[in-house]
């Protein structure tokens, strides 16, 4: 195996955490090489195929392949699923998501300050404050276009300016959401959307196709990193991205610090890449994975994991959702908006965002997002066929196929607080070898009862908006779950090295050169999604790698 | 036409349930889709340890010395026949069209040979003569001959066969992959004239030229994927 010239700084990973850091050093004039283990897709690759976006491994790696090894709760066995993977791709998860774009508030940077601590979570202030990520924030949204509203309410973050772009059109029924909100006295507020509503730096503006979310966006006008950031990272002329690579190990001097990534490309031959300065951004479980992985003489127990934290503390977004049927034949007099065929609802509710006091059982609640069930049809009638004794087929299928059609189903779903906790976290298994002979992650998830109670009390006011709507019939999907392509913790930052993996900086203790910029560095998950955030983080972090490698140190 | 009971029965066997880990895993994917939007339900996520290793490939159970007459990729003719029956009673003419308008039969031929699906196919295609053999003994004729009622009766024994046995995961491998081929792409062989998306109310492609365009061929695409990096899938 040659070693590759040896370049600035060598990123892993080229999604939300390893894209932003990409263009900041290739504009600051630095050689960057982007290891990516997913294809590099064109534009053109993205049609509207449900069955090859949504249903196979164009995005997800295939659970024989590379399984991550899961199981919830500690008592349970391991089953092998392709849980906790983001898409494969140059872009990552920001090309297949849905880009509901939220900051977090100043107290999400304060969480253990604010409410003190909990039994049976491992809460942390974080090392930096709202005030340290505002301008980034700022810079994240200007980048990637970002589409919204910013209007004043209780937990408005503070922020300078508004949205960079205007709102996409919303929905009527958007409208009958705010209505509902202000009967039960609450604020329903516009949702931010990582898409561009207008053309936007060469991308195309959103054609209101209604397939964002588990598609890629086929004109660019979705603000993943792969249509917002990576072209602009090439033109630098320093940026060279490398599709189809998987990192295997990142090596170590005789000081112990970073030295070079093994990876194997596309026709599985192996490559070393040294560089001065190594980035990791492979998503908190697969950088996690990564560190655990990379053993050595001077790091035994994996890369950065001399405390033992690698991997500790995971944290996900706390899932609940509901959902409300409304029936165009019967109600379309009653709600006229039924009427009116649009894909965007973009309304949010953060009124519950902190509690004043503990009377319903918990401080830090999170977000209600309203919007349209996806409209994905086999994912719609797979559901509604279900199986086993509550199976139906036939007729009775067909009728729900029928009743579908003349459905419109409006949801919310929640993103909150996932509680940090000693039994939730990523492992490798020495037994248990991905298809490229690397010991794979095993994930174990264990909740925190107040995330439990949380979640539920969120779902019931939810329950309560869609109620006061009238729809036809409304159901409960769940109070108890976690998304799990939001994840985060597994190196989590902070001042002091006995209790965090990685600096203020994210850069790993006692390695001078290593630095993790995906969700991993977030000691808490806040109560939004944590992509933009994701973005900003990296935002920040490049711009003190660039004050420090022109310094020269 | 009739099998040999002592041929291996997959599906009807305690020991086939080893194979199926997968139940577990597909429900874990049920709670958290939504961020996505109608995201990644793969299929198949079977949880063989050695699922590379060398397996007989799984096309038609040929009687000795019967010459293979299929005019299909996966199955015999017979089994296709039976196929076809079972995706009817899925989702049969009425008002709307059926499998068999559609052209699922076809598709459920197709994809079963992409290589996302391997381990989907060892679990199916032995189901079928199995269903063929539950009808033999419960209707007392075979699955393509027997009335729609009893063919219903047929598959509810399978869908109601408990969690964890190969009956109750062939039923539902029937039901999605019938789904799929009566709503997916076109180019995939079902979906003839998109009549499916129509019984749906499903009518957001053709916004764009790249929505599956004219002579987009949604199997080669899954039979070409790179996933992931290294060599193939």
């Amino acid at each position: 195996m040659a070693a590759k010239d040896a370049v600035d700084v060598v990123i892993v990973g080229s999604g939300a955490g390893g894209s932003p850091m990409a263009l900041e050093l290739g504009r600051a004039g630095f050689k960057v090489v982007v290891l990516e283990k997913g294809a590099w897709y064109k534009r053109e690759e993205f049609v509207h195929d449900e069955i090859l976006s949504s249903r196979r491994n164009f995005f997800m790696p295939l659970p024989w392949d590379e399984p991550h090894l899961w199981r919830k709760g500690t008592d349970q066995p391991y089953a092998k699923t392709n849980e906790a993977w983001t898409a494969n791709c140059v872009g990552g998860g920001t090309v297949h998501m849905s880009g509901y774009f939220y900051r977090l508030k100043p107290v999400d940077f304060r969480l253990k300050s604010e409410i003190g601590a909990i039994p049976g979570a491992n809460i942390a202030d974080w090392p930096i404050t709202y005030k340290d990520l505002e301008p980034f924030y700022d810079r994240a949204e200007e980048e990637l276009g970002v589409s919204g509203n910013a209007v004043p309410h209780k937990f408005l973050e503070p922020r300078k300016k508004n949205y960079p772009l205007p709102p996409l059109a919303e929905h009527p029924v958007a409208f009958e959401i705010d209505k509902a909100c202000k009967s039960l006295g609450w604020q329903s507020i516009p949702t931010a959307r990582g898409i561009a509503s207008i053309g936007y730096k060469g991308r195309g503006g959103c054609t209101y196709c209604a397939l964002c979310g588990s598609y890629g966006c086929e004109n660019g006008a979705k603000s993943s990193t792969l249509a917002a950031l990576i072209p602009a990272a090439v033109e630098t002329g320093n940026v060279e991205i490398r599709p189809l690579c998987m990192a295997k190990e990142v090596t170590v001097d005789a000081k112990g610090n970073a030295k070079s990534v093994i990876y194997v490309d596309g026709d599985g031959v192996e490559h070393e890449q040294p560089a001065k300065i190594i980035v990791i951004s492979a998503t908190a479980v697969e950088s996690a994975r990564l560190l655990l992985n990379s053993k050595s003489g001077k790091h035994p127990n994996g890369l950065g994991n001399d405390n033992g934290l690698v991997g500790k503390n995971l944290v996900f977004s706390s899932f609940g959702q509901s959902r409300a049927t409304f029936r165009v034949s019967k109600q379309k007099e009653q709600h006229p908006w039924l009427s009116t065929e649009a894909p965007f609802v973009n309304r949010s509710l953060q009124e519950f965002y902190m509690m004043p006091d503990n009377r319903f059982g918990f401080r830090k609640g999170g977000t209600l997002g309203f919007m349209w069930v996806h409209p994905n049809p086999i994912f719609a009638a797979v559901n509604m066929a279900k199986k086993g004794p509550e199976g139906v087929f036939g007729k009775a299928l067909k009728d729900k196929l029928r009743e579908y059609r003349d459905s419109k189903i409006l949801e919310f779903e929640i993103y909150g607080e996932f509680l940090p906790n000693p039994d939730t976290q990523v492992q490798v298994d020495d037994k248990v070898k991905d298809k490229y002979g690397l010991p794979v992650a095993s994930i174990t998830v264990k909740r925190h009862p107040m995330d439990l109670t949380m979640t539920k009390f969120l779902v019931d006011r939810g329950e309560e908006v869609l109620s006061a709507m009238k729809p036809e019939k409304l159901d409960r999907i769940g109070t108890a779950g976690e998304t799990t392509i939001l994840q985060g913790g597994t190196c989590r930052f902070g001042t002091d090295p006995a209790s965090s993996v990685l600096d203020k900086d994210c850069k790993l203790h006692g390695v001078n050169n290593l630095y993790v910029v995906d969700g991993s560095f977030m000691p808490t998950s806040g109560a939004v999604p944590f992509t933009l955030t994701i973005v900003a983080n990296s935002f920040r972090v490049a711009s003190g790698l660039v004050t420090r490698l022109k310094k020269g140190t | 036409m009739t099998s040999d009971s002592s041929e291996p029965v997959a599906p009807e066997t305690a020991s086939d349930t080893e194979a199926l880990d997968d139940d577990v895993t597909r429900r874990v994917f049920v709670h958290h889709l939504s961020f996505m939007g109608g995201g990644a339900v793969l299929l198949g996520s079977a949880c063989k340890d050695e699922p590379k290793k060398a397996v007989a490939p799984v096309t038609a159970e040929v009687p000795p010395g019967a010459p293979l007459v299929s005019k299909h990729q996966t199955f015999t003719n017979e089994e296709f026949a039976i196929v076809a029956a079972a995706a009817e009673r899925i989702l049969p003419k009425d008002e709307d069209v059926g499998a068999l308008d559609t052209n699922v039969p076809e598709y459920i031929d197709r994809v079963l040979q992409t290589p996302q699906l391997t381990q989907m196919k060892e679990q199916f295609v032995p189901g079928v003569l199995a269903l063929n053999r539950r009808a033999q003994r419960l209707v007392k004729t075979d699955f393509i001959k027997a009335t729609a009622a009893q063919q219903d009766e047929v598959l509810t024994t399978f869908k109601n066969s408990g969690e964890r046995t190969g009956e109750n995961k062939f039923y539902e491998i029937l039901v999605v992959l019938t789904l799929e081929g009566y709503l997916g792409d076109p180019s995939y062989g079902g979906n003839t004239n998109r009549a499916g998306w129509g019984v749906m109310g499903f009518k957001l492609v053709d916004h764009m030229p790249v929505d599956p365009a004219e002579g987009y061929d949604g199997l080669k695409k899954l039979h070409d994927m790179k996933c992931g990096g290294g060599k193939g899938c």
